[in-house]
């Protein structure tokens, strides 16, 4: 997906270039292109984590790839969404939070589809899972941010609540969700 | 127990117990059950009506009750002062904001028997709002009941070992060596073909080849 906006972006610089400059050269092509190709060399580019550092009058802003260790294997790799490939299809709650923090952003709502490759009835049921969660109170750490110097009038009382629709199937055979236990 | 001496077996039969309840993130309904079970004494084998046989029970932590779906916004109160014009109406917030004990009160009094016996046993019922409780009461306490309902654990409440050890189900997508390659050969051709041919002398394969980029 990125080397493909990539190469557009590379696709369309080339146009501009094309069409602007009748007579220029082909060295002032090769000027321009070459760092995009080299960028496109790099051998595997994963999550970067952006460095500055200050030497006198000199920043330097370096992206330094994270090294993510491999973790467990999920039990059906080839399926396309990761409920399937890890076999968690109609396993999970809403109680579930470890599994539903991994699709939301830190305000709360939910990744698009596209980012995390969930199947659309997932994606779905994953949304309702993470609404129901909310409304528990089991993320109390991912709520949109209040601008800057708002001031809440009136102290909202505190009312906690309680969820009661659980799927009638996790009624059997629920317990706590952890892939590949099975 | 056999045995037991026949004084204790009857204390150990007639005696009255104080139970505690806990009703932190508990549905008021449901503690209301488990009280009125234990307040006309339906729990134990000896039970008659006009025996009083009922038990105490404490209930703490009242202020952290739990309802489910909207009940706190649609559940209503109603009552009368006697006087016309006197009909109130308050819902469940405004009522438990107003005392944090009413709620699991009205609840167990509406469960007991409409009998006389239900002002006694209501006298029998100590409901507390936190977990604070007098000296007295609290050396009475015989047993604990369990909760009706799990309270699920918040995503705060987990260790970090425990979210580390949980694996990630997604990756974000990664370019690897392979996409690049590809990209590459499909990028070198199209520039070879763009420095080869003029402006004038292009040929259509090569415009649809820029074009569908």
């Amino acid at each position: 997906m990125a080397a493909r906006s990539v190469l557009k972006s590379v696709c369309t610089s080339l146009a501009g270039l094309k069409l602007g400059a009748s007579g220029s050269n082909v060295s002032a092509l090769q000027r321009i292109n070459v760092p995009q190709l080299s960028a496109l060399t790099i051998q595997s580019r994963g999550i970067r984590q952006v460095v500055e550092k200050q030497e006198g009058k000199t920043t330097t802003v370096e992206g330094r790839s994270v090294e993510v260790p491999a973790g467990p294997q999920p039990p059906n790799p080839t399926a396309k969404c990761p409920i399937y490939r890890w076999n968690l299809q109609h396993k999970y709650n809403y109680t579930d939070v470890l599994l539903l923090s991994q699709f939301i952003r830190s305000d709360g709502g939910m990744l698009p589809r596209k980012i995390t490759g969930l199947c659309a009835e997932e994606h779905r049921k994953i949304a309702v899972c993470v609404q129901m969660a909310h409304r528990a109170g089991l993320l109390p750490d991912h709520r949109p941010k209040l601008p800057e110097g708002h001031v809440p009038k009136k102290a909202k009382p505190q009312l906690n609540r309680v969820n009661q629709a659980i799927w009638l199937h996790l009624l059997e055979c629920h317990h706590s969700v952890h892939p590949g236990s099975q | 127990m056999s045995s037991f001496t026949r004084s204790a077996q009857q204390w150990a039969t007639f005696a009255r117990s104080w139970f505690v309840i806990d009703a932190r993130m508990q549905p008021p309904g449901k503690i209301a059950t488990m009280c009125s079970v234990r307040l006309q004494g339906k729990h134990k084998p000896i039970y008659h009506a006009l025996s009083d046989c009922g038990d105490h029970v404490v209930v703490i932590n009242t202020k952290h009750i739990a309802f489910s779906g909207n009940k706190w916004e649609q559940k209503v109160y109603s009552s009368h002062t006697g006087y016309p014009g006197g009909f109130k109406q308050v819902t469940a917030a405004q009522l438990h904001q107003k005392d944090p004990k009413a709620i699991v009160k009205l609840a167990v009094y509406g469960m007991l028997p409409k009998n006389l016996h239900r002002r006694t046993m209501m006298q029998r019922l100590h409901i507390f709002a936190d977990d604070e409780l007098p000296e007295d009461i609290r050396a009475n306490l015989t047993e604990e009941l369990a909760q009706p309902r799990k309270i699920p654990r918040k995503l705060s409440e987990y260790t970090q070992e425990e979210i580390d050890a949980f694996p990630r189900l997604w990756t974000p997508y990664v370019e690897t060596h392979m996409h690049t390659q590809s990209a590459l050969k499909h990028s070198k051709a199209r520039i070879n073909a763009l420095t080869t041919c003029s402006a004038h002398v292009c040929n259509t394969a090569h415009k649809n080849q820029y074009r569908r980029s």
